[in-house]
């Protein structure tokens, strides 16, 4: 099978995923990384995956492997830092959002990850300004959902 | 608490807290087709074993948390009267459904000599249930927004550039709704429906003055809210659009509110606090109801009454319209 076949896999485990179908999505994002492991963003989407069947560690270690391929990749840092985040490790959960949000200024989720570690650090002057920008982003994406649904 | 999702720390504790004061579980749950307003289905309601809050799966951050903050204390509400004084809502029957339907029909037809363009009948008929419903669902709603908005305002500061923005949404499909009915609804019906958001907006707007929606200024559609309180957006909006109408009947509402949601909104998180936000909440209601005289529309009944009412929905509207016709009306 040629290595672009991973994108039909890919696209078919992100459709699982919005429909909550995990272990689906799964299935196929092995098959994936079995066919092409230099993908990073097969390892990025089991990650996603495993981070909502709440196998954090599992998590980390997949975002670890998108992250060897691609240092700079946001959504991988971003990740990394909401299951960091979720196992208690809030320091390097904080470290991870934010070079999510240096990679990209748009990811809401990274701000909104930076805004809560930062709390449970005890820091919330910075933690509000995070939640502020994470607000400010939902708000845009809201608005444009919104307009799309009046569309329709 | 069931969940693996981020929960900024106030919600967290939120939380918890209402687990434990109600010895219940909450297990939050996040859905792409989620009502934009969250869901709460509840065990004292419905026959489950514990509660889901359903919320959209596109909020992430903080609009997840407010809409969590908000199905949470409604189920405080609810939880602390069950354990207290006993949860009621309002229901109906066959009896209080003709009541309602044939009050509709009378003050329809009162309209329609007024009007150049008649409705047809079977929009006239169709309109007499569809309306009672929407009385029904509004009334069952409305009155416990502006006490769970000013509960997590003054319980939650964190959230309160979120709640802006969500009360300025919410503000604005509650104007707009039943817009496409204004020319079948009776205009009684129209402007008392339109006074009770122009009420809440309005109490809203006095309660949660203090807070400016500089937050959002970057964000192109919500310049024009620049450097404007609350208190002169939701106004100002109101002034500003065709309900304004509404605002005779709406300056009214508002006295009643605020008569009625005489409330130490920081009030500590006990049992006794909250099954008094409920006793508010009732009163509100019945007030309302009075003041727009529908107080024979609906009686207060346990939620499995509801539950049942609603399956029996179809039968309740084809016995009212058989009272309000006779023979009229064909057996469908």
């Amino acid at each position: 099978m040629p290595l672009n076949d991973v994108v039909p896999l890919q696209k078919k485990a992100e459709l699982y995923i919005r429909q909550t179908k995990y272990r689906e999505a799964l299935l196929l994002l092995d098959q994936a990384i079995r066919l092409d492991p230099k993908d990073a963003k097969s390892w990025y989407l089991r990650a996603s995956v495993k981070t909502e069947m709440e196998r954090f560690a599992e998590a980390i270690v997949d975002c670890g492997e998108a992250l060897a391929i691609n240092q700079n990749y946001a959504d991988a840092w971003s990740k990394k830092g909401l299951a960091l985040y979720n196992l208690g490790q809030y320091q390097p959960a904080l470290a991870a959002a934010t070079r999510a949000v240096s990679l990209n200024a748009n990811d809401a989720s990274a701000w909104y990850i930076r805004g809560i570690c930062l709390e449970e650090m005890g820091k919330s002057d910075e933690a509000e300004i995070a939640y502020a920008k994470s607000l400010e982003l939902e708000i845009i994406l809201d608005i444009k959902d919104e307009s799309k649904r009046i569309r329709k | 608490m069931k969940t693996n999702m981020p929960l900024s720390k106030p919600i967290r504790r939120f939380i918890s807290e209402t687990e434990r004061m109600l010895d219940t579980e909450i297990t939050l749950l996040r859905k792409p087709d989620a009502a934009p307003g969250g869901t709460l289905v509840d065990v004292y309601t419905y026959n489950i074993d514990k509660n889901i809050i359903i919320f959209p799966a596109n909020y992430i951050g903080l609009l997840k948390d407010f809409v969590i903050a908000k199905q949470c204390t409604h189920l405080f509400i609810k939880g602390a009267a069950a354990k207290k004084s006993g949860y009621k809502i309002c229901s109906f029957t066959s009896d209080s459904v003709y009541t309602g339907m044939r009050q509709i029909y009378l003050d329809a037809l009162k309209d329609e000599v007024n009007k150049e363009k008649k409705l047809p009948v079977k929009k006239l008929l169709e309109m007499l249930f569809i309306l009672y419903r929407q009385f029904h669902e509004d009334i069952n709603e409305l009155p416990w927004n502006p006490i769970v908005n000013a509960r997590i305002y003054y319980r939650m500061s964190q959230l309160r550039k979120t709640q802006l923005y969500i009360l300025l949404k919410d503000g604005k499909q509650d104007m707009d709704e039943m817009s496409d009915m204004m020319d079948i609804v009776p205009r009684r019906y129209f402007v008392l429906d339109k006074s009770m958001f122009y009420a809440r907006d309005l109490y809203l707007a006095k309660t949660l003055p203090s807070d400016k929606l500089t937050p959002v200024v970057n964000i192109p559609q919500m310049k024009k809210f620049d450097h404007l309180e609350v208190k002169e957006m939701l106004t100002t909006r109101w002034t500003h659009t065709a309900w304004y109408q509404s605002k005779v009947f709406g300056d009214n509402m508002l006295t009643i509110m605020e008569k009625h949601l005489d409330v130490d909104w920081s009030g500590d998180a006990t049992l006794d606090y909250y099954a008094t936000l409920y006793e508010t909440g009732v009163s509100l209601t019945n007030a309302l109801l009075a003041y727009m005289s529908m107080k024979d529309w609906f009686i207060w009944e346990k939620p499995k009454h509801l539950l049942a009412a609603q399956e029996k929905m179809a039968i309740y509207e084809q016995d009212a319209l058989k009272r309000i016709f006779g023979d009229l009306i064909e057996d469908t």
